[in-house]
């Protein structure tokens, strides 16, 4: 899918909503998975933002999110539970062994609660990502410099800000082009060893630097041109303004809040 | 009110060669200059120093002479609108400039609504920058800075990266703006598609001013057009040939001119048998029943059944969007297709990677700085033999760049050539692969007349060599000149593919297409030729033998 990690245009209530709402329900949602730890905690806020990507049609862009991260969640995943077979745990056995390794005696043991510790990581990553993925895929990044701008943002960060989310496609376009470029006359980079491929790859760095140093030079043209002095006060064109589903969508972020926490509470078990 | 440059002279550092050498002319109000002149002559460096790119942005150069710009507007349009609009959707794009002049918003509402109207995209402004064609991004980024109410307007090759309707689209603009008296400045060595627009023309030849006149003056002036290295309209060109053979010819600019001029020397009608193309030779490479349909679920191509022959040059025309470039990457194995099947030799070439495949169908792709990365020009132009493992020898490399004048060059990071010169070297590279089928994605772009020139050299030479040629290009009098073939594709679906002189007399083809026949073609099928002329050349030949006939 050519159109990962930008915005996708549709009419959906997500993409009709402030920016500063779902900037909002970014932050809220970034702070509570960053302390809750709790499976079923979790479980229920999965559900909501299931329940939120189905209600803003973006849940196959989620998919898509969900297949270019699962290396790095089944990697968390793997992580926590090697960590936690050098350690014995309460709960049901799953495997359990005793050895010795030079002269000092170790038990391997894995558990269940093992893995219910590695989902939960795998899964707070995740939420964390799809929370941020999820503002993304629904706000422009215009939006996202006019809410910024209504937050007090300095317009040089708001500005800033919203390049990066332009550029971020141009970048990934041109890295393609390159390779097709460059494979088209002769470098292969499908058929060889993975050495060959590495090296392959800082070959095609070289025009990309060149082209994004272009790109970049075309760009501070441009902000010539159009005369942009972050020292002058700007005016906009377009006003934003929260509206009754703005208020909606923050009622359901507070009333997800209150459930997780309250999950959290209940059946917290100490990771 | 006019403005003027006066003895402008520039150079990038104190030790470098002055760029501009006392550069003096005038800015006429309400008219359209063009500054024309051969790759590296001084032209960009003039734009930024007019916008104040220099000394604002780079001020490590040494400026002497003057510009009465003072504190009017003077707004740029690149050639590549997508490095320029700032914004996700049309109307953010167009207001960008406006809000940063600090106007309050009921003022940016009008002025964002009059150029919607004065450019006549309405239809476009809830559309997303992203979605839009070439034309239609040029068009708003037109729109974006005439909303900042410029003195001056400024275009650097506004439609060097268009397709026909694109180039038509900002034909209209600039009608629409020259009506209006905006004060326009367009830097572009194809005169070709405004050369009923301008007024006034600048040429530069090594930094300095060689030509300052209005158009007419410079129509008939053929020296220096040719100095200049300036892609003229065939019309003019086809003026200037004859009357080299023809004593007191009328000038004429435009094919209803032509008409006339031509038709007082010669009588209409059939003289010749029709000559047929009995050259047949094997088709070297074939597609069939090619579809390609992309996972948002557009048809790229239906069901495209093509031929390519050895030692041939086939040109594939149509619009943006009309399948060209799927239709090129799947002969050459980057896109797989949805179905169907593409054979060189006779043998499919899937399964094989596309490096694999390049040592038979090798692509250049349109923008030289996707392919350049090598230290130097040599070792550029020696890329392909070596990465397909083709023997070469040194001599035969240095001979290729002596013949397309890059020798002294030799060393030089490739980089840092001028955009035609580094287009020329992608191009050459392939001279030393082992590829039977060449395929160009808009080779011309960038190039002057005189690297034009060589490129139709490389072309002819590559074919003479028994390699196939296959060319994309929306120049279509460069199409008639060179192709042997051509293949017509719209909307992912083949119309047309034959003889270039079989399809130059369906007009009801060119018509589907919206592409404009060359004036060469138009004037060889008013006077009723046999055999159409598909160039300069033959045309006036074809004149001038029938004025011996009668």
């Amino acid at each position: 899918m050519g159109d990962f990690l930008q915005y996708v245009e549709m009419d959906s209530f997500l993409h009709r909503l402030d920016p500063r709402t779902k900037f909002l329900f970014f932050i809220v949602m970034s702070i509570l998975t960053s302390f809750v730890k709790t499976g079923v905690a979790l479980l229920f806020l999965f559900i909501v933002f299931t329940a939120i990507w189905t209600a803003g049609h973006i849940g196959k862009y989620m998919v898509v999110l969900l297949k270019k991260v699962k290396v790095l969640l089944l990697f968390i995943f793997l992580l926590w539970l090697v960590l936690g077979a050098f350690r014995i745990n309460e709960g049901p056995v799953i495997y359990r062994a005793a050895f010795s390794l030079f002269g000092s005696s170790h038990t391997l043991s894995l558990e269940w609660f093992d893995l219910y510790k590695g989902a939960v990581f795998a899964m707070r990553i995740f939420l964390m990502i799809s929370a941020f993925y999820t503002v993304i895929l629904s706000t422009n990044f215009s939006q996202i410099i006019l809410g910024l701008r209504s937050w007090n943002v300095p317009y040089s960060v708001a500005f800033g800000i919203g390049l990066i989310f332009q550029i971020i496609p141009m970048i990934i376009k041109e890295f393609s082009t390159i390779m097709e470029a460059q494979s088209s006359r002769g470098l292969e980079v499908d058929k060889c060893g993975a050495i060959a491929k590495m090296k392959n790859y800082v070959i095609i760095s070289l025009p990309l630097l060149f082209r994004v140093l272009g790109k970049g030079h075309s760009i501070s043209l441009a902000m010539h041109y159009y005369k942009l002095n972050f020292k002058v006060k700007r005016t906009s064109y377009k006003m934003i303004k929260a509206t009754y589903a703005d208020a909606v969508f923050v009622g359901v972020t507070v009333l997800a809040t209150a459930v997780t926490t309250a999950l959290q509470l209940m059946f917290y078990i100490p990771l | 009110m006019s403005f003027h440059v006066e003895n402008i002279s520039y150079k990038y550092n104190a030790k470098s060669d002055f760029i501009l050498k006392n550069v003096s002319f005038e800015i006429k109000e309400a008219q359209v200059t063009a500054i024309v002149g051969p790759s590296g002559c001084g032209k960009t460096t003039l734009v930024s120093i007019l916008s104040d790119v220099i000394p604002t942005l780079m001020p490590a150069g040494e400026l002497d002479g003057s510009f009465d710009a003072g504190d009017k507007v003077i707004s740029v349009v690149s050639q590549s609108p997508e490095n320029q609009l700032f914004g996700y959707g049309v109307e953010d794009a167009i207001s960008f400039g406006i809000e940063n002049m600090g106007l309050d918003n009921k003022e940016i509402v009008e002025r964002v609504e009059y150029v919607l109207d004065l450019l006549n995209i309405q239809n476009l402004r809830k559309r997303s920058v992203a979605t839009l064609s070439g034309g239609q991004r040029q068009a708003v980024c037109i729109a974006s800075v005439l909303a900042m109410r410029p003195d001056i307007l400024i275009m650097d090759e506004p439609v060097s990266s268009l397709d026909p309707n694109g180039k038509k689209m900002i034909q209209s603009v600039l009608k629409q703006l020259r009506v209006t008296g905006q004060s326009t400045v367009i830097v572009d060595n194809n005169l070709e598609w405004f050369a009923d627009i301008v007024d006034h023309v600048i040429g530069l030849v090594d930094g300095e001013v060689v030509f300052d006149g209005d158009k007419n003056e410079f129509f008939s002036n053929f020296e220096i057009q040719e100095r200049l290295g300036v892609t003229i309209p065939q019309e003019v060109e086809i003026y200037r040939e004859l009357s080299k053979k023809v004593n007191g010819l009328n000038p004429f600019y435009t094919v209803e001119e032509a008409k006339g001029a031509i038709g007082r020397l010669i009588r209409t009608g059939e003289y010749a048998e029709k000559q047929m193309d009995f050259s047949v030779s094997e088709e070297i490479l074939t597609a069939e029943g090619i579809c390609k349909t992309f996972p948002d679920g557009f048809h790229a191509l239906i069901d495209v059944d093509a031929g390519f022959r050895k030692g041939k040059i086939i040109s594939i025309i149509g619009q943006n969007g009309s399948g060209k470039t799927t239709l090129v990457k799947t002969l050459n194995g980057l896109n797989k297709p949805t179905k169907g099947i593409v054979k060189y030799k006779g043998i499919e070439t899937s399964g094989k990677s596309v490096a694999q495949i390049s040592k038979d169908i090798i692509l250049v792709f349109q923008h030289p700085e996707h392919m350049l990365f090598e230290e130097n020009v040599y070792r550029e132009l020696t890329f392909c033999a070596r990465a397909q493992g083709i023997e070469f020898s040194e001599e035969e490399a240095l001979e290729v760049l002596k013949r397309y004048e890059l020798l002294d060059n030799k060393d030089d990071f490739p980089v840092n050539l001028s955009m035609g010169k580094k287009h020329l070297l992608t191009i050459l590279s392939v001279l030393f692969s082992s590829a039977g089928v060449v395929i160009l994605d808009e080779p011309t772009l960038g190039m002057d007349l005189y690297i034009k020139n060589m490129l139709e050299d490389i072309i002819r030479r590559l074919a003479e060599k028994g390699k196939t040629v296959i060319i994309i290009s929306h120049e279509i009098s460069l199409v008639f000149k060179i192709s042997d073939e051509i293949l017509v594709l719209n909307e992912g679906v083949k119309l047309a593919q034959g003889s270039k002189r079989e399809l130059a007399d369906r007009d009801d083809l060119f018509d589907q297409i919206n592409i404009a026949l060359p004036p060469v073609v138009l004037l060889s099928k008013y006077f009723g030729f046999t055999n159409i002329c598909c160039d300069v050349d033959s045309f006036v030949r074809e004149i001038c033998g029938r004025m011996t006939k009668n």
